[in-house]
């Protein structure tokens, strides 16, 4: 199979977002063909280069999302009314939005509405496709004109209706940049439509990517998103006036409902995507979360090792950062202490950042306040049974030994996303205890404690009670290991997009008429085989017919006529 | 307490909050409002437990999210601001709510939504005055002087090196005046730099050339002062040089003015009405300011003070200058191509009538120059342009679009 993955600011680039959860895809599924389209994100990101490829990596193609090239082109009248009329009707999607009332209730976005939106976009490809020119024609006046007519529409919702001049031009501007993709080339034969699937790796840009080669081309569309888009738009846009933040959202998430209702597949990363992927209107029967894999072998020699780790030792290993809370840890090992006075905590992480950088002096200095330095005896040196270190120092060579040292690891954040860190504890077969946030529950199922963020209190009994219980320490890191390499290991992540892939194309109707020398249509032109996975025609025995079109796609007829 | 004790049924059946106890409530109604609450976080194990929320625990979460609520735009943000603050469909669950989506709806209805406008929003911050753009602008009007005064003292070959070292560090600094400040721009400036060139090449020594054309000249190379067959005019150039200096002030002026007035603007018809008279006066300004300095320098260098001829150059480099700095790079483009086209004619022509049975081909050159003197070309041929370029930039930079994407480049 062929399949064009696309990429926003990611793979391949060497500081891409998901770069190596899809380097891991690619190599994992070598028996496909991979064409990648890479969106950068910036100058730096381009300067900094590629991951080494796979050979399974038939061609890359990119384009920069931070440079505004402009063609040239300026539109002739015809052009510029067909340009009007379709950016006119985006614009009045954003404008009336999810428009709520005064009751405040929040319908879903009407089909109606939907459909506006849709023809708007493809209106405004095929606009770029047949005359070119679109970037110029996206930050021109004409734009900002049409724009500020639909804000001042009678069902515009409030918001919109008081946007001001530098609103308008700041959507304008944010529009034209989330636009670019409708200015590539490549939903072409050569492009995009060559491929069998499109896998679209985030949502927004390359989602919207996906979508255009869906319009033009037919090509199935698998959408993947770890984080939603939408969501980290609210989230990134809190400094931007009412009117501005209004229309994004309504634009982030007209493209959302968009890419959710025309993906033949959509693979959230975890419940908590999934369910805001329902909110906007992804249909349930598509939706099939697909855990992140994580590399299990570096912390299989730990997790198989029968426990010889300090029964008294807690351990906490990540980022350091104030959504992490660890003063509310320090809090909840004083307790501890009081119940076990034995026991020490290591706090295993490098800051993140200067915020990271104070609220780590920070925690310091609050240890040093609540414990006081002890030593064994009268006549050796003293310690804090507080130690923070890092990864990498003659103690804990690797992350694994981090998590080897301590009898139970503490997850104490008060926000999380997917908790990578408590993957890796239930892989190393720790027992945990974590704080009731983000993916949690739905990670840890019922293999560890968990208990309500803020709460140090609660955080010290489950530590406790795991300390005193040996036994039980064991059983449930047992039982978190076999959950993790269940659900949470590469080979299982690369298997269910594979399993994915097989049945999207499955689904999916011959798309190309073959042709005979007369233009009349031949029926079984495009063989069954077109869909096999893997190099059918190479790797067979000794001896066999060569391959007849060695330079082309296995399978891929060159498509003449109508598709 | 009985956190997760006894039994290995930890609290986590996702459907199942009820599994929690009071102290899940506890945390709620507590003060922490996030987790860059350290005051908060600080001491969470001495706080007095808080009263039981009333009836409407709702109310105060609201409370606590008071900004979050009042800035939002639909439940949906209400909702990832929540979540961002680690409330969970669990945590809503205590709100007797489905999901915090749910909740975010419940609480976006109920924050008062009085009918006034919001707060005037934050002024686009103007671009700055900065020292570097200043002076390099004040740089091509010093050396301009400098190499004048060169030329005057010094005698045949040094002289000569005087000139050609002076010209190249004019160019070099105006090249450097143009790359910061006000001036500068992101846009291909190619064909406007050639076209340029040619005009003050023309402004030097085309009024020389044309009256030795058409008087069977030129029979020397230019230079010579004044009293030479093919004298060069010196003071439009020194003045246009240092106008460098007022240009990039009008520029910049321009540009506050209207960052203000953008800011300030409902309606992109306001703001187009607001900035036809901040560009009309911005370019009076700076064409009262080289009126000046040609008196200034015509004094200084005792050459007749050619008023028509430089104003109309300098109104339309200016103009060029300014359009093509707020990204309309085709119209300047265009226009002084067929400015130098023109004058280049009007030259040709002369020569051209040398040729037999080709003397018609001066007359009109001879008549113009006749009636007004050989002056008469440019001044026509650059008067035109900047009157077109004036009216294009009144279309053009009123527009919002074109004041938009000054993002502070200097």
């Amino acid at each position: 199979m062929r399949i064009g993955l696309i990429a926003e600011g990611g793979y391949p680039y060497v500081s891409g977002d998901a770069r190596l959860w899809c380097d891991r895809l690619v190599r994992g599924l070598g028996q496909h063909e991979f064409d990648i389209y890479a969106l950068s994100r910036s100058e730096r990101q381009e300067d900094e280069g590629w991951v080494p490829l796979p050979p399974q990596v038939s061609r890359v193609r990119t384009a920069s999302l931070w440079t505004a090239e402009d063609d040239g082109v300026v539109y002739g009248r015809r052009a510029r009314r067909r340009f009007e009329e379709h950016y006119g009707a985006l614009a009045a999607v954003l404008c009336v939005g999810g428009d709520r009332g005064a009751d405040g209730a929040t319908e879903p976005p009407s089909t109606l509405q939907a459909d506006r939106f849709g023809n708007a976009l493809y209106g405004l490809a095929e606009l770029a496709r047949d005359e070119g020119g679109l970037a110029g024609a996206l930050r021109s006046e004409t734009a900002v004109r049409t724009l500020e007519r639909a804000c001042r529409a009678r069902d515009a919702m409030r918001t919109a209706r008081e946007a001001r001049v530098p609103d308008l031009l700041a959507v304008a501007a944010h529009l034209e940049r989330a636009l670019r993709p409708l200015s590539l080339d490549w939903y072409e034969d050569d492009g995009l439509g060559a491929a069998d699937l499109s896998h679209a790796t985030s949502g927004g840009t390359a989602a919207l990517t996906g979508l255009l080669a869906r319009h033009f081309c037919d090509v199935p569309l698998l959408l993947t998103e770890y984080g939603v888009r939408l969501r980290t738009q609210y989230l990134a846009g809190t400094g931007a006036p009412p009117a501005v933040r209004a229309l994004l959202a309504g634009f982030h998430g007209a493209l959302a409902a968009e890419a959710y209702d025309r993906a033949a597949v959509i693979t959230p990363g975890n419940a908590h995507a999934r369910r805001w992927q329902e909110r906007c209107g992804a249909d349930r029967s598509r939706l099939r979360t697909v855990y992140p894999g994580m590399d299990a072998s570096r912390f299989a020699e730990v997790g198989e090792a029968s426990s010889c780790a300090d029964p008294d030792t807690l351990v906490w290993v990540g980022r350091v950062e104030p959504a992490k809370d660890l003063v509310s840890l320090l809090h909840a090992f004083a307790e501890v202490r009081k119940e076990e006075p034995k026991t020490r905590l290591r706090i295993v992480g490098a800051p993140a950042g200067p915020e990271g950088e104070a609220y780590l002096g920070h925690c310091r200095a609050l240890a040093a306040q609540l414990f006081p330095d002890e030593a064994d005896g009268p006549h050796t040196v003293g310690e804090n049974p507080v130690s923070f270190e890092e990864i990498g120092g003659p103690q804990l060579p690797s992350l694994a030994d981090a998590y080897a040292s301590g009898a139970v690891t503490v997850l104490s954040s008060v926000v999380e996303g997917f908790p990578v860190g408590l993957v890796e504890a239930m892989l190393c077969g720790r027992a945990t205890v974590s704080t009731d946030v983000g993916a949690v529950v739905e990670v840890i199922g019922g293999t560890g404690l968990v208990v309500p963020p803020r709460n140090p209190r609660a955080l010290a009994e489950a530590c406790v009670t795991l300390l005193r219980d040996p036994e039980r320490r064991e059983r449930l890191g047992a039982a978190a290991r076999a959950r993790a390499l269940e659900l949470f290991t590469v080979e299982q992540n690369v298997a269910a997009f594979h399993g994915i892939y097989l049945d999207v194309v499955a689904g999916t109707p011959v798309r190309r008429v073959v042709l005979d020398d007369a233009g009349a249509p031949l029926p079984f032109g495009v063989p069954a085989e077109a869909h096999v996975p893997g190099h059918w025609t190479s790797n067979r025995p000794q001896g066999g017919p060569e391959p007849t079109a060695p330079a082309q796609a296995p399978g891929l007829p060159t498509p003449e006529g109508a598709r | 307490m009985t956190a997760a004790g006894g039994t290995d049924h930890p609290m986590t059946a996702p459907g199942g909050p009820e599994v929690w106890d009071e102290r899940a409530e506890e945390w709620l109604t507590a003060g922490a409002e996030g987790p860059e609450d350290q005051a908060a976080l600080a001491d969470p194990l001495d706080r007095p437990r808080p009263p039981r929320a009333g009836a409407d625990p709702v109310k105060a979460l609201m409370h606590r999210h008071h900004d979050l609520c009042a800035r939002a735009v639909d439940p949906l943000e209400i909702a990832a601001g929540l979540e961002a603050h680690g409330i969970t469909d669990r945590t809503a669950a205590r709100f007797r709510h489905r999901d915090v989506f749910s909740l975010a709806e419940e609480m976006y209805a109920r924050v008062p939504r009085d009918g006034d406008a919001p707060d005037d929003p934050a002024p686009v911050a103007p671009p700055r005055v900065r020292a570097d753009w200043v002076l390099l602008t004040l740089l091509p009007g010093a050396l301009g002087t400098a190499t004048l005064a060169a030329v005057r003292l010094t005698h045949g070959q040094t002289r000569l090196i005087a000139a050609a070292v002076g010209a190249l560090a004019v160019l070099l600094a105006l090249r450097a005046a143009l790359s910061r400040g006000p001036l500068s721009t992101a846009h291909t400036t190619r064909p406007t730099a050639t076209w340029t060139g040619w005009l003050l090449g023309y402004a030097l020594l085309g009024d020389g050339l044309l009256r030795a054309a058409l008087t069977g000249g030129p029979d020397t190379l230019p230079g010579g002062g004044a009293e030479g067959s093919w004298p060069l005019t010196t003071a439009p150039l020194l003045a246009l040089a240092l106008s460098c200096a007022p240009a990039a002030w009008c520029a910049h002026l321009l540009a506050v003015r209207a960052r203000r007035t953008l800011s300030s603007s409902r309606a992109l018809a306001d703001f187009a009405t607001s900035v036809q008279p901040l560009l009309l006066a911005a370019f009076a300004a700076y064409v009262g300011a080289l009126a000046a300095l040609t008196a200034a320098t015509a004094a200084a260098l005792d050459e007749p003070a050619a008023y028509p001829a430089t104003l109309t150059l300098g109104a339309l480099l200016f103009l060029a200058r300014l359009l093509t700095v707020h990204g309309f790079t085709h119209a300047p483009a265009l226009v002084l191509t067929a400015t130098a086209a023109a004058e280049a004619t009007a030259l040709a022509s002369v020569f051209g009538a040398r040729l037999p049975g080709c003397a018609w081909l001066a007359a009109p050159t001879r008549a113009l120059a006749d009636a007004w003197g050989p002056a008469a070309v440019p001044v026509l041929a650059c008067g035109a342009a900047a009157l077109a370029l004036l009216l294009h930039a009144s279309r053009t930079l009123t527009r919002a679009s074109a004041h938009a994407a000054g993002e502070d480049r200097w």
